[in-house]
Formats: structure tokens, sequence, C-alpha cells
């Protein structure tokens, strides 16, 4: 396995994959070490962001994580690369943060969470203060933020997931098929589910005109 | 179209994924129906408000067992490699292979470059060898007195010849200050003198037409 890693060192980059993609995976596949530290730098913010939104906890999204870069770490040498990296690092982390929210949902289900840890959740997403906005917008837009972060918690998971990859990676419809393993039209009826919810459950926290507070 | 339907397609159309003609028909009916154009504002401003929501910050004691993590693993690649030595060689042949992935677009348009023009080049290099042919000019017997070129070359001489657009001498004259003699190609080629030709170096190129003007200068030496 390690001999035909070695050997596929000098093997050049496939169509699909790009350059900088191409040039990490050779370099993972050797054991180089600025390589392992360029896809950390790459992948760990965004893969992190996907996965808490779809876990809605901090905590564990870090266990989803780690999990999710000792898989792509040990299986890099089996990536065919008929798929670009970062989608098929999605699809792991996707794939891995299902995985623990079902077995979550098997062995937690009775578990009664911590206020102060829910709270703590509802803190994590909130950036940086603009010092150039004044203190009325950016109460504004923190608290539209934290409904939105809170409404998306909300919503079904399946749903859920196309429009934070949509929505929020701003990955295109093919890549979402791509990662989630379906058809083009099961993507766009779930993002259209998703986003109709996600405007519901909105719509009943700031009822009547909620539209007013994301212009 | 039916606002039902207006609104199954409101999220294509925001993505931007609808045929034009399905496009042009939502946007007529959008215009015509306030509340479907209210609810295409809606999923605008959902759409937007999720683009503008900042990433999550990565706590720092998971990037710190990220990174833990990658050495582990980097570890275990370099263990599966064998000897240090192995790891050394692999190595390199990575960098070597990097450093000439930069050079290999430049040094292949440099070296077809390089093919095309040296082709051209032999080419014309072979034809203008076979094309030049200078002879000696011979005297007849019969023709030694001939006085060819009737000056005195005493002080500055101008020759000027004129050629056709082959390079062919057609004529030529002899300016010696106030004196000037007009040659005549004829009687040459009656004494069996041949006379040069001035082909081009390159295939390509176009010969000299017109007048070509060579100044000779006598020079005395005193003993």
């Amino acid at each position: 396995m390690a001999r035909t890693g070695n050997l596929s060192i000098l093997a050049s980059a496939q169509e699909g994959v790009p350059e900088e993609d191409a040039r990490i995976l050779r370099g993972l596949r050797a054991g180089i070490e600025s390589a392992y530290e360029d896809l950390l730098e790459r992948f760990q913010q965004p893969v992190y962001g996907v996965v808490l939104r779809l876990l809605g906890s901090s905590s564990d999204a870090g266990d989803v994580v780690q999990d999710v870069f000792v898989k792509v770490f040990r299986n890099v040498h089996s990536f065919r690369e008929q798929s670009s990296l970062r989608t098929w690092i999605y699809r792991i982390a996707v794939n891995e943060a299902h995985n623990h929210r079902r077995w979550a949902f098997r062995h937690c289900r009775n578990e009664v969470s911590l206020e102060a840890e829910r709270d703590e959740d509802r803190q994590r997403f909130d950036p940086p203060a603009d010092p150039s906005m004044s203190p009325y917008r950016q109460a504004l837009d923190s608290e539209t933020r934290v409904l939105i972060e809170q409404a998306l918690t909300r919503i079904n998971p399946t749903f859920r997931t196309a429009v934070v990859l949509r929505d929020i990676e701003n990955l295109s419809y093919e890549e979402i098929a791509e990662i989630l393993q379906i058809s083009l039209g099961t993507v766009k009826s779930r993002i259209l589910r998703g986003r109709e919810a996600l405007r519901r459950e909105l719509a009943q926290r700031v009822n009547p005109d909620f539209a007013q507070a994301f212009t | 179209m039916t606002c039902f339907s207006a609104k199954r397609k409101t999220s294509a159309y925001v993505d931007g994924r609808l045929r034009p003609a399905e496009r042009a028909q939502l946007t007529a009916h959008y215009e015509e129906c306030q509340t479907c154009s209210a609810y295409l504002h809606e999923v605008r401003s959902l759409v937007s408000g999720l683009h503008q929501l900042e990433p999550p910050g990565l706590p720092l004691l998971l990037s710190t067992r990220l990174r833990v993590i990658a050495s582990r693993e980097c570890a275990s690649v370099l263990n599966s490699q064998g000897s240090r030595l192995m790891h050394a060689w692999n190595r390199w042949k990575l960098e070597l292979d990097e450093l000439m992935r930069a050079l290999t677009i430049p040094a292949t348009g440099g070296l077809i470059s390089s093919i095309i023009l040296f082709a051209c080049l032999a080419v014309s290099i072979t034809q203008t060898a076979r094309g030049v042919a200078y002879e000696v000019p011979v005297m007849m017997e019969d023709h030694t007195d001939a006085n060819l070129i009737p000056v005195d070359m005493r002080s500055s001489v101008v020759l000027t010849i004129s050629l056709d657009d082959k390079g062919h001498i057609q004529d030529y004259s002899i300016r010696d200050g106030a004196n000037s003699y007009m040659g005549n190609t004829a009687r040459l080629a009656s004494n069996s003198i041949s006379l040069p030709q001035f082909p081009t170096v390159l295939t390509m190129a176009q010969p000299i037409t017109g007048d070509i003007r060579i100044s000779l200068t006598p020079v005395v030496f005193r003993p």
C-alpha cells in the first residue's frame, strides 16, 4: 500500500483536480509535513463551520472534525481524484456529521443538556465586532445572525445540509450533488424545501414582517 | 403561470438555475403578482442573510489537536516508507517534481519554438548553398587586351551595380571623378566573365532590388 503511494508521487495530476489540490495530495502521500499543514490551513475552518452548523454543538463538532481529518489522512492513498479535494473532504465531513447525529440520537436522547453549554453554543457564532459600525447596527446584525443560526438548527437536517452547503459554503448544485451523492433534481428540491422551512421558522419568530430584519 | 408553480420555482430563480424562457415567464409573473413578488423578496433576503453569516471561530484547542493528529499521521506515513534514506529520496523526487512542474510549460514552449525555427533555417541554408555559384572570371586568349574598365583608378572610384528582383546584375557603371563609364554586361559575357549573383540568405526574405554602390579608394604606400 505504502509502496503504491510512493510510486504515485510523481504521477501527474489528473484532469479535474486543481494543481494546488494535486500538490497537497502528492505531499500527503509522500509524508511531507508542509502538505499536512497546508491541508489543515485550507480546510480546518470550512470543515468545522459545516460540521458545527449540521450538529449545532461545538463540542460534538470538535470531535467530528478530528475524525474527519483522521479519515482524510488515512484514506488519501485511496482517493482516486475523480472529484476535487474539497468535494471529497466535504463528503467525509457531511457523512461523519450524519453518523454522529444518528449515534447521538440513539445514545444521548435521554440526556439533558446543560443550559450553560447551550448559551455558550449560542454565542459561538458571534464574529468580532466591526468598529466602523454603529452599536445599534452591530446589535441588529448580531441579533439577525443569531436568529438565522437558531432557525437553522430547527429545520430538518437533510434540508439543513443542502442549505448550509449552498447558501453558507457557496457550493454549486453540481458540487452538492457530488457531496451528498444525489441527483441534481434532488439537490434543487432540498434547497427549495430547506429555504422554505427556514423562512417559516424565521417568520414565526419575527412576525409580522420578518423580511425587514434582513434588508 | 400559477402562484403555486411560481413559488416552487422561486428558489431556482434566485440561484439563476432556470432556462431563459422560464425565467422570463417567472419575471413577468412577479411583476403582475404582488404576493409572489413579496415572497421572492423574502427568499432573496433570507439567502442574503445566510451569505452574510460569518464562519464560526475555530477553537484553539481543536486547532492544536488537529496539528497533533497531522503530525502523528505524517510520522505513520514516513514509517511505512521504510528507511530515512528512502524518505529523503522520495522527498527529493517530490521537490524536483514541483520544481520541474513550474518550468514545464515555458521549457516545452521554448523547445518547440526552437525546433520550428531551426527547421526553417535548415531549409533556407540548404537552398542558399545550392543557389550560390561564384566563378573566377577567365579571360579568353583573343581578348587579353580588352580593357573592361577604362578608368585610371587614381582617385576614389564609385562602382554602381543595378540588380533585378532575382539578385542578378543587369547593369553596372563606374565613375572616376568627372569621368564615368557605363559597363556592358554582354561584353563581359563574351569574355566569359561570369557575374556574381546577390541571392538572399534566407528563402523567406526578398532579394535587394535596385542599385548597389561600392566606393573604392586607392591606397598609396610611400617607401
